[in-house]
């Protein structure tokens, strides 16, 4: 059992117009080859363009991204700024390496490499916001975002802060696909995709219309752990498989790991909606947070987003959703949350 | 909130391999410090660094079992120390959830950067490429869980110079809220061109030995290292019969928001960072017995440490010194490395010289602690400040 993380906002830079509007209202984009590509916001109403240009495409996004998640709460600043990436700044670690060969180890532009720091963006929006406050960056695969909201819920546990700033963020290269490529990352029918999101979650429920009410993390587990782990977890919240309203899982489309998430769904009623995300934003190591944000603006706008729809149930209200993401086998994470409305 | 108790040890760092090889060093005032072998960069020779004396290939003859580790100078480092802080205290008998809080800035960076050009380009695609993984920070945690059976709970933490003092308040919160019974925190970094290079366009390395506290001082010397602590609560203990080495009685992760690369020159957040870890502990700043300070000997640093210890103690300030100039600055292992120099002061009742002072900065006049001494210690203060403004503090206490 956590403390609740109630969500009060939610914003997402996905391939999908997903920004502007705070839900998947828009056409939805398709993919151009194997990659999905986040939209850029315009940056003229947050940055002047000196400020841009000492920015990278990957803490530009995270950023803006950031503002508009505590401008939605009304807040300006948090109690603490937590983190989740994979990669961190790709575009400045790889400018970085080619300055190196390039420049023989000569004087080099020291940007690169700052900006390539993981903390570097919480640096950022911790000066942009005046924030004196915890901050920290956890940099674990697809245990990333889930690391920096288990530890906002301890946080929130021992009284330390009241609120937080949650967040992941992930940009895919030119040459970071072709590494990924090489480990097999593409081979079996995932594709590639990038993003940013940003939560804003308070301690108390205070107007919040979704509370992340426990996080399960589990490393390579057996099925039977799988199993077991989420009948424990529904127990502990005095609910059962009938009790889920709406299953979302990541299936990006990989064969070799849909048993996992079939697990789940042979456990639940017909009436249970079951809805996917990865289609519409590609997979990568914090994809979980576009399936957060979806969950955080669905409950908020009382309603599902057609195009996230693999099956759909039949339950009119929605109240416990249950979140089950894996990443190539490794990193398992299930978030059980709970509408408030 | 239950308290945190520190059981097991282990370390390497430029000072050598283990615990005892290290207190050896600090007895003696014997820095690692000197020029690299075995980093691959024309400045090799032009920088002191506080580089592990034995090749990657040495390093891994020493462990007692390799397992399924990569090919790797960071995995090497990382099982050197976990396989002593395991050894060092006995594991609890039945079930009882464990975890690894590991803490790296580049991950296996040291590994990839020699071939990463050959690695991008699309034709080429050989058949094992599995050792380019080692890019990725989670892939080292994840290789050191699974040879030490700690694969239940794991992650890495990376905010730069702090990383691995933020792993053990991770740790201590996963703890103290009943998460896990026992948890193994700490962090590594390997020398690597990508860092040598950054800190050199920032124009932050000394090209002589690392100077922290004095007006003279001209930059830091990088080194690398890996350490690692065993945090049990009182439950831990009743299970597994371990005796205390120490305990961790406060922490503080606090960013001061003034700079991307700069503290501030009051240091805002050093003052703030070492006053709540002091608060969260329930003491007052003169129960301060010594300071491990971050004393990294950039320009920045220590001037603006050196000013918030003085805003801080006033007067009655303790002994303090920093360490780097045995180790170099470990970046992610920095904290850990510390954490584990400060258990063993508080352990055997002694301060470790601060080498290469002669003048005080002016206006901060503060003088660390240059002689070998054995005096009472019952909290020591070490103190990891790093880039974007990030800045921790840990709180160790004796055990009686």
């Amino acid at each position: 059992m956590i403390s609740p993380l109630y969500i009060r906002s939610a914003r997402a830079i996905s391939a999908q117009e997903s920004f502007a509007s705070n839900d998947l209202s828009k056409e939805i984009r398709s993919i151009t080859g194997n990659r999905f590509v986040y939209i850029e916001p315009n940056y003229q109403q947050y940055f002047t363009i000196m400020q841009l240009r000492r920015m990278s495409r990957l803490t530009r996004i995270g950023l803006v991204t950031a503002i508009e998640c505590l401008k939605d709460a009304g807040i300006s600043q948090p109690e603490a700024i937590l983190t989740g990436t994979g990669k961190g700044s790709l575009h400045d670690t790889e400018k970085f390496m080619h300055a190196i060969r390039e420049f023989q180890e000569g004087t080099l532009n020291p940007s690169p490499f700052i900006q390539s720091t993981y903390n570097s963006l919480n640096g950022l929006i911790g000066l942009h916001h005046q924030v004196n406050s915890y901050n920290t960056t956890y940099v674990h695969s697809g245990f990333s975002l889930e690391h920096a909201m288990l530890d906002a819920a301890l946080l929130f546990g021992d009284n330390t802060i009241g609120n937080a700033l949650i967040g992941a963020f992930e940009e895919m290269t030119d040459e970071h696909y072709i590494i990924k490529e090489k480990l097999g990352f593409w081979k079996n029918g995932a594709v590639s995709g990038e993003g940013c999101f940003f939560f804003y979650a308070e301690k108390d429920k205070n107007g919040s219309a979704l509370a992340i009410e426990d996080i399960k993390l589990w490393f390579e587990p057996e099925e039977n752990q799988i199993r077991q782990g989420l009948e424990e977890l529904l127990s502990s919240h005095q609910i059962d498989w009938n009790d889920i309203d709406v299953f979302i899982s990541g299936r990006n489309n990989d064969k070799r790991y849909d048993h996992y998430y079939n697990l789940v769904a042979d456990k639940l009623p017909s009436s249970t909606h079951h809805i996917h995300f990865k289609h519409l934003s590609g997979e990568f190591d914090t994809a979980a947070g576009f399936g957060i944000w979806a969950a955080a603006r669905m409950a908020e706008m009382k309603r599902i987003f057609p195009s996230l729809l693999l099956k759909e149930g039949s339950r009119d209200n929605i109240k416990h959703i249950l979140f089950y993401n894996q990443y190539y086998g490794k990193q398992h994470v299930v978030y059980l949350m709970k509408t408030t409305a | 909130m239950s308290s945190v108790f520190i059981t097991g040890i282990g370390i390497v760092s430029a000072l050598g391999i283990g615990v005892r090889a290290q207190r050896e060093k600090l007895v003696a005032g014997i820095s690692g410090l000197k020029s690299a072998h075995f980093l691959n960069s024309i400045h090799k020779t032009e920088f002191p660094f506080g580089e592990v004396p034995y090749t990657t290939v040495e390093l891994f003859s020493t462990l007692s079992d390799r397992g399924e580790l990569q090919q790797s100078r960071l995995q090497a480092l990382g099982a050197l120390a976990l396989e002593e802080c395991l050894s060092s205290c006995s594991t609890p008998s039945g079930f009882i959830r464990q975890g690894l809080i590991n803490a790296t800035t580049v991950g296996g960076m040291t590994d990839i950067e020699d071939r990463y050009f050959e690695l991008i380009q699309p034709g080429i695609l050989d058949g094992d490429t599995d050792w380019a993984s080692g890019l990725d920070c989670a892939t080292g945690t994840e290789h050191l869980a699974r040879r030490f059976g700690l694969t239940d709970f794991m992650t890495t933490i990376s905010t730069a110079c702090s990383s691995s003092a933020n792993a053990l308040q991770y740790g201590a919160r996963l703890l103290q809220q009943g998460h896990l019974d026992r948890v193994v925190c700490g962090g590594v970094d390997s020398l690597t061109r990508f860092t040598v290079n950054g800190f050199n366009s920032l124009k932050n390395l000394d090209k002589e030995l690392c100077k922290p506290f004095d007006v003279n001082r001209n930059g830091l010397n990088l080194g690398e290292g890996a350490a690692y602590l065993v945090l049990e609560t009182e439950k831990g203990l009743q299970l597994s019969g371990n005796h205390p080495l120490a305990i961790l009685s406060g922490y503080s992760n606090f960013n001061e928001a003034f700079h991307p690369t700069a503290p501030s020159p009051e240091g805002v957040g050093a003052f703030e960072a070492m006053k709540r870890a002091i608060e969260k502990s329930g003491l007052e700043p003169a129960a301060i017995s010594y300071i491990n300070a971050h004393g990294t000997a950039t320009l920045n640093n220590d001037e603006s440490e050196g000013r918030a210890i003085r805003r801080l103690f006033g007067d009655s300030i303790p002994p303090f010194s920093s360490t780097k100039e045995y180790t170099g600055h470990t970046l992610a292992a920095a904290g850990a490395i510390e954490a584990v120099f400060s258990v063993l002061s508080l352990h055997h009742q002694e301060i470790y010289p601060g080498l290469n002072f002669t003048t005080p900065i002016p206006g901060i006049e503060l003088v660390p602690a240059k002689e070998y001494q054995q005096t009472t210690l019952n909290h020591i203060l070490s103190n990891s400040f790093g880039f974007g403004g990030n800045n921790a503090s840990l709180l160790f206490s004796k055990y009686d």
